[in-house]
């Protein structure tokens, strides 16, 4: 007997993530799925947008991560509200995950919810948290063929913070190759040059990310 | 290593699919996975042992059909696939753009035994 179908082999991810998000817009958070390589640079980016982004809303954090607690206390010491998720050894986060380690940070009235995921390139893009937007970092240390190698991760976002920008003096990286790359794979992403050190593009990325929490018309030009 | 969590998620959707059917043994399942998953055949196969142990699934063959991202050539207007992360045209060598298909993840079909009753 042969039975034909058409399945979501992540279907019971995505129910989860549904349901994650539909508790989000109940309560009128907006969350954010931070993705990236280990090492891209996605706490100090945070470390960066958080004292900007808090200005204008309040902001909490659950920070996934294979071991250690050190990018959680790097955040609390931000003053945010942050839990730490820990894999144990998994390479990614799943809804379910979430949907039990952002239980205690939903008692905290937030507007928006960030939730950095487990520094990888490949796994986590695979997973549905319930985020309403989706961010990847990719550092220039990295290089520039990470688009072409890891295509995931940039196919389905809605924007991309290319990081460590600071260094391109420093090392072989086409950031004009890289974001075309981007571009082939997902032309509406928008794409902003950073650097956590110097400070470049992190007022326009924050206000990016307020203009897509709050709805509202971005004024900020893509690079 | 999404490689278990595929695994897993492809033998739960075939159990569902088995119930609702009315198979009591699944002897194949099948699927179709684009290269964009970076999902490692070797390390799904091995995980696929893990997962479907003690289910109907367990004497089920894992069938897997792969599908590519699709790239349109910039200057011949070539639409083709891309093999091993290469993303130039194989007529004229120059870069594609557009990128389609390829992030496929989809449990396409079992194969099985049906219950006696049926």
């Amino acid at each position: 007997m042969k039975i034909e179908v058409l399945r979501n082999v992540f279907e019971k991810n995505d129910q989860a993530a549904e349901q994650n998000r539909s508790r989000f817009d109940r309560l009128g958070v907006s969350c954010i799925n931070l993705l990236g390589g280990a090492g891209s640079g996605k706490t100090s980016l945070l470390e960066s947008l958080i004292p900007r982004l808090s200005s204008w809303m309040r902001v909490g954090v659950l920070e996934g991560d294979l071991a250690t607690t050190s990018d959680a206390e790097r955040i609390g010491a931000l003053g945010v509200p942050v839990v730490q998720l820990l894999t144990d050894g998994g390479c990614h986060l799943n809804a379910t995950l979430v949907q039990h380690g952002m239980e205690s940070l939903l008692q905290s009235e937030l507007d928006l919810l960030i939730i950095e995921n487990v520094g990888n390139p490949i796994c986590p893009a695979n997973f549905d948290l319930g985020e309403h937007l989706r961010i990847s970092v990719l550092s220039v240390c990295e290089g520039d063929d990470k688009p072409q190698k890891y295509p995931l991760l940039f196919k389905h976002v809605g924007g991309v913070l290319i990081s460590k920008c600071d260094l391109l003096p420093h090392v072989e990286f086409d950031v004009d190759q890289a974001e075309a790359d981007i571009r082939t794979l997902n032309p509406s992403a928008k794409l902003l040059r950073t650097s956590a050190r110097s400070g470049a593009g992190i007022a326009d990325a924050a206000s990016w990310i307020r203009s897509v929490v709050e709805r509202q018309p971005d004024a900020v030009p893509s690079s | 290593m999404h490689e278990f969590a595929v695994a897993r998620a492809l033998v739960d959707a075939a159990i569902d699919i088995a119930r609702e059917s009315h198979i009591h043994r699944i002897t194949r399942l099948r699927c179709r996975i684009g290269d964009m998953r970076q999902v490692d055949r070797w390390l799904l196969d091995e995980a696929y042992a893990l997962a479907r142990e003690g289910t109907p699934c367990e004497k089920a063959e894992l069938c897997v059909e792969r599908t590519h991202m699709q790239l349109e050539c910039k200057a011949c207007g070539r639409l083709f696939s891309v093999i091993d992360w290469d993303w130039r045209c194989p007529d004229c060598g120059r870069s594609g753009s557009n990128a389609r298909g390829g992030d496929e993840l989809e449990l396409t079909g079992i194969d099985g035994e049906p219950t006696d009753e049926d």
